[in-house]
């Protein structure tokens, strides 16, 4: 009794019956992800003398971040991780084509609603989209939790985070986000899990979810939780093996919250996130008229279908402005698949957007480096220096409303003139 | 005369011309893709103080290789390149994902019958398809003479003609005709010579498939490559030209009927077997029976030689309702913006796609792997590239096969390199 969504699972996943904050706890993850540093656990591995795997199937393969190589360094390293699967008879091997391996995992059906999930990035709280624990770990840590199966973790305190209100055309999900992580701080929320709640989150799609809880990091959560709901059952029960093993966890009602907070989203308005870092968050108005060179679509925040089509819904029979380069990464195969099929890629190419194969890409510094002096628009999740080349350039952060605009433009502009055009 | 020394006379001023004259002749075009377009500009600004861009407008710059710059050198020469542009009132500047040089130029109607284009690229001779003189300089003699006075100076190439007839086999296609003809007269084989292109096959193909032959023209040493302007010549360039002006000034230089040659070489392409350029050059070419069976990890379809709407046709044809062999990943480039529409629309990249192919952004592709196409040690590619030496694309032990996008299709479908006549339906 009394118990919030993590201590459930991780209770759950340790073999206790409770578990209350602050406890240590041996975890065995139902999900091992690991992404291009993959190699790197593969030679911590063989540095500390082990073959063999407590469960191979609890392993998650997805080379993403460099895909596909760009040298010959990085072509000897997948090959390492691409033996590596092969050797130990991985089947969640995804190679350098799938996307990013967030987005590949939830779609392939491969998280569940109360798993625990680690792997080799930050932004594992995504899981918590779809009612799973996700967090992050190091690629040293992975390798242990390959042989031993099992992983120490602190029980975090929980924030309740209710959302009322819709929010007005233009706003979206990201803002929400950037104004939280501006609200709270970088260390908000550190090492803290966060369950959202409140009527909003219902009209919410999967998505919107998955752009929140992946963000939820930047201000340090630990694990994010969005309790699954008739949208969440309907989304992930055609991609489940076994529709037996959707079991959503809830909270008690009586469960402890360190903190809760309400917001409402109708008072919200477009958000960026100023250089050079993610809590350096402004309402877009402060910041209109500001040049940018560069601009990227993607990103495991946001480069999904819904975000591309937003964009491509507003750039639709227009051409971007010719000082402002584009690019559009899906952020997965089905993604890009879907785009093909709807007509958004071509909208956007159309447009006059650089569409490349799925993955992290410039996101990740994987493509669209940039030089000295110049600016970027972004739809990821980080802008800190140098992420995505010379550490004389900068990146604002927004969302995929405000990123199309403002390509339009030029220069970062308020998408909520737009929609005002079209509802006239 | 023929073709060649028409325009270098009509160029130079001179009412003719013969193999030996050295001539200096305007230029109508010079085109440079990203990196080269970075080093041409350096020798400009740091070696020609006080020297300006004598016509602007005959500047063409077409960034290729980086579709998406991968560090932040790639960015900071990119980034140059736009300043440059700029400064000097460069207008025709295609950036990043326009798709690969040369197509790119061609289907902007830059290029049009008698004109001389010359390129830092040593396939620039691809404009001889469309009846204009082009070739590759180095990028000082841009800078200097091109840039600086909008001239440049050549020697009169004699003329080899290939005369090509027969029909091919089934499985057969241009790319594998055109790679048995750098085979057969080796990398030295032409060397300083024009070389034209003829006979009821040549003929028969479209602009596009001609392309092949005098983009190949360096494989052999060329100086430059062509083939005899006719009415689907005239025909292509209408298409992109439209009304314009340009469209109604078309002239083609076509061979006097007395033409000379250094001699003709006659080729029977009802005999030419499916070709594969094998590793370390792209001189060793042989019947694709000597490469079957090589399994391969990488595939794809892209470059200048292979990214065209028709080689993306083939693949899409080949893979329709088929899945790619797990063991390969295939990869497929555009070679122009044009043409990843028309693919994305026509629902070629969705079957691509599906199969298991990855689609990647109009550019030079995997072509010394700016953006992709880096292999590990011992991994093997088969690829429509124009380039397989060794170290271009990674590891300098790994292994990269040269062939039409046809054979890459049926090798991306069994892993191994395939003829692609054994497959049932191709």
């Amino acid at each position: 009794m009394s118990q919030t969504i993590a201590e459930k699972i991780l209770a759950a996943k340790s073999g206790e019956a409770r578990v209350t904050p602050g406890q240590i706890v041996d975890a065995y993850p139902d999900l091992v992800m690991s992404h291009t540093a993959t190699w790197r656990s593969v030679s911590v591995m063989k540095k500390i003398g082990a073959n063999t795997l407590y469960d191979r199937d609890r392993l998650a393969i997805v080379l993403d971040h460099i895909s596909p190589a760009k040298t010959e360094k990085y072509a000897a390293d997948q090959q390492t991780s691409r033996n590596f699967a092969r050797e130990y008879g991985i089947e969640k091997f995804y190679d350098v084509d799938a996307g990013i391996a967030h987005l590949v995992l939830m779609e392939h059906g491969h998280v569940k609603p109360g798993d625990l999930i680690v792997g080799t990035d930050s932004h594992c709280t995504i899981y918590g989209a779809l009612g799973a624990l996700g967090s992050g770990i190091g690629y040293t840590e992975v390798a242990s939790v390959w042989v031993t199966g099992k992983l120490w973790m602190k029980v975090p305190t929980t924030i309740r985070l209710t959302l009322e209100g819709g929010f007005a055309p233009g706003v979206s999900a990201k803002d929400l986000m950037l104004h939280l992580i501006g609200r709270l701080g970088a260390d908000g929320c550190g090492y803290k899990s966060v369950e959202f709640y409140g009527p909003a989150l219902r009209a919410m799609s999967i998505s919107e979810r998955m752009t929140m809880a992946n963000l939820a990091m930047e201000m340090g959560a630990k694990c994010v939780f969005i309790p699954p709901d008739e949208k969440t059952l309907e989304w992930l029960l055609p991609r489940l093996k076994d529709a037996a093993s959707y079991k959503p966890v809830s909270a008690d009602r009586d469960a402890r919250y360190e903190q809760s907070i309400g917001i409402d989203l109708s008072s919200l308005t477009p958000m960026v996130a100023c250089p050079h870092q993610v809590e350096n968050t402004k309402p877009v108005t402060e910041v209109l008229g500001t040049r940018i060179d560069q601009a990227f679509l993607g990103s495991c925040a946001n480069g999904k279908y819904e975000d591309l089509a937003i964009a491509a819904a507003i750039l639709k029979g227009r051409r971007i402005d010719p000082r402002v380069r584009l690019i559009v990464t899906p952020g997965s195969k089905e993604i890009m698949l879907e785009a093909m099929r709807s007509g958004v890629l071509a909208t956007l190419m159309e447009s006059g957007a650089l569409v490349t194969n799925p993955g992290c890409g410039a996101c990740a510094g994987d493509g669209g480096m940039m030089a000295d002096g110049e600016v970027s628009l972004s739809t990821a999740n980080r802008n800190f220096i140098g992420r995505m080349g010379s550490n004389k350039s900068s990146i604002y952060l927004s969302s995929p409303a405000t990123l199309a605009a403002s390509v339009l433009q030029g220069v970062i502009a308020d998408p909520r003139e737009l929609y005002r055009g079209a509802s006239q | 005369m023929n073709m060649v020394e028409k325009i270098l006379a009509r160029k130079s001023g001179q009412k003719s011309v013969a193999p030996g004259d050295v001539v200096v002749t305007d230029i109508d075009l010079m085109v440079m893709h990203d990196l080269s377009a970075n080093f041409v500009m350096k020798v400009f600004d740091n070696e020609m103080e006080g020297a300006s861009i004598a016509d602007p407008a005959k500047l063409v710059f077409a960034f290729d290789h980086n579709f998406a710059p991968a560090t932040r050198e790639a960015a900071e020469a990119l980034a140059a390149v736009r300043r440059f542009a700029a400064r000097h009132g460069i207008r025709n500047l295609f950036d990043s994902g326009c798709g690969s040089i040369h197509h790119v130029i061609m289907e902007a109607g830059l290029v049009t019958p008698g004109m001389i284009v010359i390129g830092c690229d040593s396939h620039t001779p691809i404009y001889g398809a469309l009846g204009a003189f082009a070739t590759g300089v180095g990028n000082n003699s841009m800078a200097a003479l091109g840039f600086a006075h909008g001239k440049g100076w050549f020697k009169v190439p004699e003329t080899i003609q290939i005369h090509f007839h027969g029909t091919p086999m089934k499985g057969v296609g241009p790319r594998d005709i055109s790679q048995f003809l750098v085979g057969h007269l080796g990398e030295d084989g032409a060397i300083y010579e024009a070389l034209e292109y003829a006979g009821p096959y040549i003929q028969s193909l479209d602009v596009n498939d001609r392309s092949l032959f005098p983009l190949q023209a360096i494989d052999v040493g060329g100086k430059c490559g062509f083939v005899n302007p006719d009415e689907k010549t005239v025909r292509y360039v209408r298409e992109l030209l439209g009304n314009s002006a340009a469209a109604a000034r078309l002239e083609l230089f076509q061979n006097d009927a007395d033409a000379r040659y250094a001699h003709i070489i006659d080729i029977d392409v009802s005999r030419i077997e499916p070709q594969v350029a094998c590793p370390p050059t792209v001189g060793n070419v042989k019947p694709i029976d000597a490469a079957v069976g090589t399994p391969i990890d990488v595939a794809e379809a892209g470059g200048s030689t292979g990214g065209r709407l028709s080689d993306i046709r083939t693949l899409a044809r080949c893979l329709t309702n088929r899945r790619v062999h797990p063991g390969v990943r295939l990869q497929v480039v555009a070679a122009s913006r044009g043409i990843y529409l028309a693919a994305l629309k026509e629902g070629l990249f969705e079957i691509l796609h599906t199969a298991g192919a990855n689609i990647f952004p109009p550019s030079a592709g995997s072509n010394q792997a700016f953006n992709m196409g880096a292999l590990a040690e011992d991994e093997v590619m088969i690829s429509t590239q124009a380039r397989n030496f060794p170290g271009r694309n990674g590891h300098p032990k790994a292994r990269h096969f040269l062939a039409s996008a046809l054979t890459v299709a049926a090798s991306a479908l069994t892993g191994r390199i395939t003829d692609p006549r054994t497959l049932e339906d191709l």
